[in-house]
């Protein structure tokens, strides 16, 4: 199993999850989160803003799954102007899972 | 070292950490998140069927389509390899209602582990879950 964390816009976050849903993918958690990038925040005039809020949207997938469910994510959280600030995903291992209700180990 | 990941109901937060404390694993970390499983949950449908529980068996089915999300809590503890069978015990243990919607737990690996204050490296850092 793998986890797939995307750090997204939080404009775009809806037009993500709807897109996992559609995907077959619709179990994820969503976090709020506040973060930067290599551009070192946004400059608007004399004003820094070096935490930008984004949305972190959480996924575990099947190891086979992998390049759909990206694939499905980059579609949908893109603003396709070339701008900076469209986010990042990170792939990780998952060792285990469990579903608390049933107790049941599912890897 | 070996992060276990669990998402829970919120309302059960309390009763897992007391439980984990109780084992002598004091530390972790929680977010309020939200969340969807795999089976999602239309609020209104849900309305419906307490007002009149008799056409449950037609709006069951409905209600595992949509795709609104249920405010939930991530609880994060980064555990010595022995310990993660007896963590995700405990936490099964006090959030398992039978329901859908009790949440997952995962287990992650983790490749090191620093402390700020003494600069302690790997499962020295993690020491207060060893006795």
């Amino acid at each position: 199993m793998l986890m797939i964390r995307a750090i997204v816009r939080p404009e775009k976050t809806t037009e993500v999850m709807q897109s996992l849903l559609d995907a077959g993918y619709p179990a994820l958690t969503k976090v709020e989160v506040a973060g930067r990038g290599k551009q070192r925040g946004l400059k608007l005039g004399e004003v820094i803003y070096d935490e930008l809020p984004k949305e972190m949207i959480m996924t575990v997938i099947p190891d086979a799954d992998k390049e759909f469910v990206t694939r499905a994510i980059l579609d949908s959280a893109r603003t396709g102007k070339g701008s900076f600030g469209d986010g990042k995903i990170f792939i990780s291992p998952v060792d285990e899972v469990y579903t608390v209700s049933s107790g049941v180990k599912e890897t | 070292m070996k992060e276990v990941m669990a998402i829970i109901r919120a309302n059960k937060i309390n009763q897992t950490k007391k439980a984990l404390v109780a084992a002598g694993l004091p530390s972790f970390t929680a977010v309020k998140c939200m969340g969807r499983g795999s089976r999602p949950v239309d609020f209104e449908m849900l309305e419906a069927m307490n007002r009149s529980p008799e056409d449950a068996g037609e709006i069951l089915p409905i209600l595992s389509q949509g795709g609104r999300l249920i405010p939930k809590r991530m609880l994060s503890l980064i555990v010595p390899p022995q310990k993660v069978q007896e963590v995700v015990d405990i936490i099964m243990q006090e959030n398992s209602t039978g329901n859908q919607g009790d949440g997952k737990v995962f287990v992650l690996p983790i490749s090191d582990v620093l402390r700020v204050r003494t600069e302690e490296e790997g499962l020295q850092a993690i020491d207060e879950m060893q006795q």
